[in-house]
């Protein structure tokens, strides 16, 4: 199968990875945009015979930490969980709502968490994948994925 | 007995193998607490998995599929009309590098090391040819100044490489014992941080490369092999 038609299989699930990182539907669209043309331009760094999916799923969490961290260093845009609180109440119940509780809280978490949390939950990852996606001890893994997790319960509690 | 919350996430997801989990299934029957918290994980998983996957059934933007659709008809097209398409090349090529070297200096801050005119021709010389010559793309150090992108073989049977230098891109071919640059791209955005958008110079690029491309870009065990064979 072409590099291209195999890519375009994986780009719904690619997607939502994207939807479960960024910060917006905006931005998880341009993230996604930005990681396909990456990948064309890369596409001699993949080994056939190794799952696209993984090499793609790197690919587009690399982009996505590079910008986290370019705009981290810009300003310190990156909202603390207790700000983010605030972000979320102040007057805006309603708007919450549309945005998805559960979206909303996933955007609170610090990075690491965040990635961990979509890769094992949403995307379906085992963990030793996700770790290996991730570039990380399993033990990390294990221990951010119980940290997002933990955050996100205590979160969506106060809220239901 | 105690159980590490780790342990007990694990134990909700499945990963634990038979004798742990039937440890944390012991636990659990002595302790109530410890099979609230099980729920928890799994109910907290269920609702992250309900708002997240309607994006998978939602259709893919247009724009991306677009992208991937172009690229993958570009391929056998220029397999098929090589010949034409070189002839329409040759000349594109004469104009960028028209465009492309008196933007020299502006392109190459600092730094004019890295091609050379003969015979009224552009190559590549300095490190970006030392780049070209050794440089696997399969096998580059993150911070390397210049990148290598794909390689592969052009309608006259010539090994080419896509390259980046700072905000330069560019495309050269093997010429005898040098790389000659057959095109030229400013404002290639550098490594780090900013997206790429379709109809950037990036992406011109990748289009230029894909429609002199006769056959599939190497693969990283080819372009090794390519390499090793000192590019013959």
């Amino acid at each position: 199968m072409a590099f291209e038609d195999e890519l375009l299989g994986h780009l719904p699930r690619l997607r939502r990875f994207a939807h479960a990182l960024a910060r917006s539907a905006a931005d998880a669209d341009d993230l996604l945009q930005a990681s396909v043309e990456r990948a064309l331009v890369r596409r001699g760094q993949w080994e056939p015979g190794t799952r696209l999916d993984s090499w793609m799923y790197r690919l587009m969490r690399n982009l996505w930490i590079d910008t986290v961290r370019a705009e981290t260093r810009r300003s310190e845009t990156f909202v603390a969980p207790e700000a983010g609180d605030s972000v979320g109440t102040a007057g805006g119940q309603e708007m919450a709502v549309e945005l998805g509780n559960i979206a909303q809280a996933m955007r609170t978490l610090p990075p690491e968490q965040r990635e961990a949390v979509a890769l094992v939950v949403i995307e379906g990852f085992a963990y030793k994948e996700a770790a290996e996606i991730l570039d990380i001890p399993m033990g990390t893994l294990t221990s951010r994925l119980v940290r997002g997790r933990e955050a996100l319960m205590t979160r969506l509690g106060e809220a239901a | 007995m105690t159980i590490d919350p780790e342990t007990l996430m694990a134990y909700a997801d499945g990963e634990l193998d038979p004798i742990a989990a039937r440890r944390v299934e012991n636990a659990i029957a002595a302790d109530p607490a410890l099979a609230t918290q099980v729920d928890r994980h799994r109910e907290l998983a269920a609702s992250l998995r309900a708002a997240f996957d309607p994006v998978v059934a939602a259709p893919v933007p247009a724009a991306v599929e677009t992208m991937l659709g172009e690229s993958a008809k570009v391929v056998p097209l220029a397999s098929k009309s090589a010949r034409r398409e070189r002839s329409f090349w040759m000349g594109a090529v004469a104009a960028s590098l028209v465009a492309g070297l008196f933007a020299g200096p502006l392109l190459f801050p600092g730094d004019s090391g890295g091609f050379a005119m003969r015979d009224g021709r552009a190559i590549a010389r300095g490190d970006i040819a030392k780049a070209l010559g050794t440089q696997l793309a399969s096998a580059q150090a993150p911070d390397a100044s210049i990148r290598v992108g794909v390689t592969f073989r052009d309608g006259a049977q010539r090994w080419c490489r896509t390259f980046e230098a700072g905000a330069t891109g560019g495309i050269a071919c093997v010429q005898g014992k040098n790389w000659r640059i057959e095109r030229l791209y400013g404002g290639i955005a550098g490594q780090g941080g900013t997206y790429r958008q379709a109809g950037s110079p990036a992406a011109a690029m990748m289009t230029d490369a894909q429609a002199m491309m006769v056959g599939e870009p190497l693969d990283a065990a080819a372009e090794k092999a390519a390499r090793d064979a000192g590019w013959r």
